[in-house]
């Protein structure tokens, strides 16, 4: 024993070494795995890559002005072909397959090949004539007629008819409902309220002409019901006439072998992962030009790998943070269009009271004083945020209605210029002066003034621009305690008032739906800043009137409105950003955003086999 | 044994309060997160009624205790499906997934184990026990990550996603076979991390146990080296690794949750994890029983193999 | 003179009796020094310590956290050494800072769980029946909990909590190995003839535990500690991949791993997540080797020295 422990003492001597060593070769190995990411995006910045390139940069920085929402085409269309469609999402999606029922996004993202709705919008969100009904509003305004055009049929033969239209209005009315569609706009339909409570068994405004026609009576007329107030999908009688409303999302019918009349049909779905489809012949539209589409989901950790290999021709979503990185990738062309949302700064005036359900203003609220508002606007440059953080596909927001809102977004809204040195003299003459001492500045009664300033966690980028927000108010002497919230956590506190919340960085996807009630109305609880006032009421509500239906009026009435909420600041817009979603040069066809008149059955291939960049 | 069965009753009844109260203490519940201006709020407000979100949290209790006794777990709001049958989904994925990785970790571990205890302080232990300190060490998500990279985009050896192919119909061998594909890199990619614990203690329980009286006797007899190693060391020392076998599997049900999230496999950590995020309570709720139960299964399992496998140990 | 020959004699035996009898500590220390690797081992994290700890002096946490819009996600230069972040802080300062965060973590956590899983564990052993069968039950229901639903619940009910609440939190899961640990080992002791012999002698409970036992597992305890002490730097990272970690203005060597989630910064940026990682694997590396070196030492057949 003790003859080898010797012996292998005087090896063991030299041997140690070799520990360090292969540490170090594993070391080196896991360099050059992450090294050879590298050199790909550089290399390819072919020829080839510069005629299609739609994002042009200049110093780094890139313009939405400069990509097109329609892809170029890039060859000529083969007959058939399957598209390979990426959904990204780090979860699984839930399965819930019908427009009446599902909640998540990634259902969504499913359920557009294969099922629709009656009525199309144009790119200003109001219903067109091309969809697979047609409609008429009576004199009054208040009650529509809608047809539906001929041949068009469920995947599995059955007509599609004014009942199951009707259906769908039944089965959302039904207090056993499950799903989160039931709302205002159902209830402005005539009858639709005491269906609802149960003392009528049918919705008296909704009368089935027949087969094919179906005729909605509503109780107020508004321009609102045009953009987004019709339920515009129906539920398929045959299918799910006999069943219990309450059971009807878990049933087959919805989750395995759904059922729809859009250009595809599905064919096989594996749970949370992948969905397969097959063209559908018979689509109302016409045949559609590709075989079948075949749906992945997949991890936005690896949306570049799948692009790059060509594993995805499209995606639903593309996190904007890789776009610069990989813009030079040399078979995607980038398309670009203004989303649909705003990202915003809250200020907490008041509490919703339940029992009343009404927002009610706090006049002794910690940032009550409309200049400590302002103040605190003109202390951030969102501009510079929006060129440093996100390569200028963020830009600074001038008012409380999105670009994408074309009829009625402004540009030249007045708003406080960034200014800092303006806004410590605000300040100043508004009574907050600073604490020699502490430094920081005081409440004109001279009490000490600590700003809660709560922020969403869970994006690194969105981290360092809250803190950046901190730093430029505590720059004009205010004292900040930035909370960052996960994203539950958050939506609770803010919405249930808690005390501790001062300020609230938040945003919004708008709906279709211009009208901002459900945002900033009186009554409505996601006015998370509880601002309250007899102005903001009656421009609200002159928005929606009968008046509104001419376009000029309601933007004159719109436009008064966002520069009222742009003088008493209950909130501040800070960002509009750019969507910008990259598209394999084998797909011809396509196009991003609203009324750009291309579907999916128009979709077409270049070729048959998936497209790899070099 | 079966006093340790029937303890395990009250303790999961406890375990099933404590969860629910953990539930009501997290802030939100599964609809706070529908933030959709689209959505209006009042049906929010119907949807919280309806599911019972709004009574005081011992009437949600009794509610729940009183149907999971009949064996219904409730409905995923998320989902919007019985609770069972979604659980049922995904534990077929990650049961598969699991009996992938354990069968690789013990090809890996054993062998390197036994070599690096047999020939320590050698340059092969050397090299075995830097690639355990590596394992240790390495983030599980970035190394899932780069396998992924390397194996499956630039060398295109594996699917890059899912746990079948998209198109299969369950059933036959065709789909077998592209379920075993699919699971080959996120097995190994977890195998290759976690063996390293087992490696380590492998080797150190060889050196201990070559130091034995009854191995000196062994060798003092004239047994040969390769006698004296597969029948005295080898079987001795696993002893151990096998009575961790249960806690093993246990860890594998919900740990997951980063390969799942790579390679869009969609299994249990994956609805653990996001059930919490989404406040799913019903989800929440039942799969932390399972993972109670299953651990004291686990720990059950283990002692019941130590039993078999050590003479010496009965349990009374 | 007679005397004084005497007496040489007598020296020369008691410093041949030197040679045989080492006492504990000294025999971690021979153990450690022989092992070169242990030694070199030893030196680094005694430097990153030091270093750390004297460097973080230095520096001025609030400057290093704060965002600089202009140097956005640069790469390692002249200017900063490791590059900046995706808020433009150095990325060297966020390591110091990082690596004292996660060291205080760790090494309270091993601290804490370390005394309390000791004081049962002895407890628990040296009396078994009833207070050992109570204690086992409360440490086999941990395995149970659900101890990330549990973290999750609190990191999302205490929005800022800080690092001592972050260990307590930890602590309260870890504590059981060790407690299990301390408690076969004190089961074993409890059988030896000296502590039957103390019994005997009349002496208190409580003395003939902390002054009999626990010396003698002292060595057992600092081995388990230092290993555990490894682990436990790796364990922050862990809850930061989930998103439970530090929040932005604590930097940690978790959080910079975990920067890698994003993989722009994974496979572009590696100057954010690198560093930190090959630290935390120096750093485990080396106190594991510690602890192997002090575990041979504590079997005198395994001893090298």
């Amino acid at each position: 024993m003790l003859d080898k422990e010797e012996d292998r003492g005087g090896v063991k001597m030299k041997k140690k070494r070799y520990g360090r060593v292969f540490l170090g070769l594993m070391i080196a190995f896991g360099f050059m795995l992450t090294a050879c990411r590298n050199e790909t995006p550089e290399e390819s910045t072919s020829e080839d890559g510069s005629e299609v390139e739609a994002g042009m940069e200049t110093d780094g920085m890139y313009s939405i002005d400069d990509f097109n929402n329609i892809k170029t085409p890039m060859g000529e269309a083969i007959e058939g072909g399957v598209l390979n469609f990426g959904l990204v999402s780090d979860t699984s999606f839930e399965g819930t397959l019908n427009y009446n029922f599902y909640q998540g996004n990634p259902d969504a993202q499913v359920l557009q090949f294969f099922d629709e709705g009656f009525l199309s919008w144009d790119e200003n969100f109001v219903y067109g004539q091309d969809g697979a009904a047609t409609y008429e509003i009576s004199e009054d305004g208040r009650t529509f007629t809608f047809t539906i055009r001929d041949h068009v049929n469920w995947h599995d033969g059955e007509p599609v008819t004014a009942r199951d239209w009707a259906f769908a209005y039944e089965v959302i009315g039904d207090p056993d409902y499950d799903g989160v569609r039931f709302g205002a706009d159902f209830l402005n339909v005539v009858g639709m309220e005491e269906y609802h409570k149960g003392e009528a068994d049918e919705i008296a405004g909704i009368q089935i002409l027949n087969d094919k026609q179906l005729e909605i009576e509503f109780i107020r007329t508004t321009p609102s019901i045009l953009t987004g107030g019709i339920w515009t999908y129906p539920l398929a009688y045959h299918i799910f006439g006999e069943m219990e409303v309450a059971e009807m999302s878990a049933s087959n019918e919805i989750r395995q072998n759904p059922v729809g009349f859009g250009p595809f049909k599905v064919e096989t779905i594996v749970p949370g992962e992948s969905v397969t489809y097959v063209r559908n012949d018979d689509y109302w539209r016409g045949r559609p030009n590709l075989d079948g589409v075949t749906l992945r989901v997949i991890s936005p950790a690896t949306v570049i790998q799948e692009l790059r290999t060509g594993g995805v021709d499209l995606v639903s979503s593309f996190p904007i943070d890789q776009f610069p990185e990989n813009e030079a990738l040399s078979n995607l062309e980038w398309l670009g269009i203004v989303d649909r949302a705003y990202s915003y700064i809250g200020f907490k005036l008041g509490y919703w009271d339940s029992e009343l359900g009404q927002n009610v203003m706090d006049p002794d609220a910690k940032m009550a004083d409309v200049n400590l508002r302002q103040a605190m606007w003109q202390a951030v440059d969102n501009q510079l945020v929006g060129e440093r953080f996100y390569h200028g596909l963020r830009w600074e927001a001038s008012g409380l209605i999105a670009p994408s809102h074309k009829a009625f977004y402004n540009p030249d809204l007045e708003r406080p210029p960034y200014d800092p040195e303006l806004a410590k003299q605000l300040l100043d003459e508004a009574g907050y002066t600073v604490n020699e001492s502490t430094g920081y500045r005081e409440t004109p009664d001279g009490e000490p003034l600590v700003i809660n300033f709560y922020h969403m966690s869970g994006d690194d980028v969105q981290e360092a621009v809250a803190r950046y927000y901190a730093q430029a108010w505590e720059d004009i002497g205010l004292q900040i305690n930035l909370e960052l919230v996960e994203f539950n956590s958050f939506y609770d506190q803010v919405g249930e008032d808690h005390p501790d919340i001062d300020v609230y960085a938040a945003a919004w996807t708008v709906g279709i739906n211009v009208d901002p009630t459900n945002l900033y109305g009186p009554i409505t609880p996601f006015n998370y800043s509880r601002f309250v006032s007899d102005e903001n009421t009656r421009l609200l509500e002159l928005g929606v009137s009968e008046a509104a239906f001419d376009l000029d009026y309601r933007y004159d009435i719109y436009n008064e409105w966002q520069q009222y909420m742009l003088e008493q600041a209950p909130v501040f817009p800070t960002h509009y950003r750019a969507n910008v979603t990259p598209v394999n040069n084998r797909v011809l066809n396509y196009g991003v955003g609203d009324g750009t008149g291309l579907y999916w059955y128009d979709v077409a291939l270049t070729q048959e086999e998936t497209l790899a960049a070099e | 044994m079966v006093h340790r069965i029937l303890l395990m009753i009250p303790q999961i009844m406890v375990l099933s309060f404590i969860v629910f109260l953990l539930a009501q203490a997290m802030p939100g519940d599964a609809l706070t997160g529908l933030i959709d201006p689209n959505i209006d709020p009042m049906t929010i407000e119907l949807q919280r009624e309806r599911l019972g979100l709004n009574d005081p949290w011992y009437v949600q209790y009794f509610n729940w205790i009183t149907g999971v006794v009949q064996g219904d777990f409730g409905q995923s709001f998320r989902f919007k499906m019985p609770v069972t049958e979604l659980i049922g989904q995904r534990l077929n994925n990650t049961i598969a997934l699991s009996f992938l990785t354990l069968v690789f970790t013990y090809i890996i571990a054993i062998p390197l184990g036994v070599i690096s205890g047999r020939y320590h302080d050698t340059w092969k232990d050397r090299l075995i026990t830097t690639y355990t300190y590596l394992g240790f060490a390495a983030p599980l998500f970035t190394f899932a990550l780069l396998m992924l990279y390397l194996f499956g985009f630039n060398l295109g050896w594996f699917p890059t996603s899912g746990s079948v192919a998209p198109g299969m119909e369950p059933g036959g061998v065709d789909y077998t076979l592209s379920r075993i594909y699919h699971m080959l890199l996120p097995a190994l990619s977890i195998a290759l991390i976690t063996t390293v614990a087992t490696v380590q203690y492998l080797r150190s329980e060889i050196i201990d146990i070559e130091q034995k009286d009854f191995v000196i006797t062994a060798r003092a007899k004239g047994a040969s080296e390769k006698r004296v190693y597969n029948k005295h060391i080898f079987r001795n020392s696993l002893l151990p690794i096998a009575s961790f076998l249960g806690f093993e599997i246990v860890a594998l049900l919900g740990g997951t949750i980063f390969v799942e999230t790579i390679f869009s496999y969609p299994g249990m950590g994956d609805l653990f994890i996001n059930s919490i995020l989404a406040r799913d309570f019903s989800v929440m709720t039942a799969l932390v029983l399972l993972y109670g139960i299953a651990a004291v299964i686990g720990a059950l399992l283990s002692d019941i193999i130590l039993m078999f496998v050590d003479p010496r140990i009965r349990i009374k | 003179m007679v005397k004084l020959f005497k007496s040489k004699k007598v020296e020369k035996n008691l410093v041949v009796n030197k040679d045989e009898t080492y006492s504990g500590f000294q025999i971690l220390w021979r153990e450690l020094v022989k092992d070169r690797v242990a030694l070199i081992s030893l030196i680094f994290v005694s430097v990153i310590v030091i270093g750390v700890g004297v460097i973080s002096l230095i520096l001025n946490q609030d400057e290093i956290v704060r965002v600089d819009l202009f140097s956005l996600n640069q790469p390692p230069s002249s200017e900063y050494r490791l590059g900046t972040d995706q808020g433009g802080r150095d990325v060297f300062g966020l390591l110091i800072i990082g690596a004292r965060n996660s060291l205080l973590v760790a090494a309270l956590v091993t601290l804490l769980t370390g005394i309390i899983g000791i004081l049962l564990g002895i407890v628990s052993g040296y009396f078994g029946g009833q207070v050992d069968h109570l204690l086992m039950r409360i440490v086999d229901y941990s395995n149970i909990l659900p101890t990330l639903m549990i973290i999750i619940a609190f990191v999302t009910a205490v929005p800022n909590y800080t690092i001592i609440q972050f260990s307590l939190i930890m602590t309260l899961f870890r504590w059981t190995s060790i407690a299990r640990l301390i408690r076969s080992r004190t089961l074993q002791e409890r059988e030896l003839e000296y502590v039957q012999a103390s019994k005997t002698l009349g002496t208190s409970n409580f003395k003939t535990i902390f002054v009999q036992v626990l010396p003698n597992l002292s060595s057992l305890i600092i081995v388990t500690m230092t290993l555990n002490l490894a682990a436990n730097i790796g364990l922050e990272s862990g809850l930061s991949f989930l998103g439970f970690g530090f929040p932005d203005d604590t930097p940690s060597l978790g959080t910079l791993v975990s920067s890698a989630r994003n993989p722009q910064i994974l496979e572009l940026r590696w100057w954010i997540w690198m560093p930190a990682s090959i630290l935390i694997l120096l750093l485990m590396l080396s106190i594991n080797n510690i602890g192997q070196a002090l575990k041979r030492a504590t079997d005198a057949r395994q001893r090298r020295g």
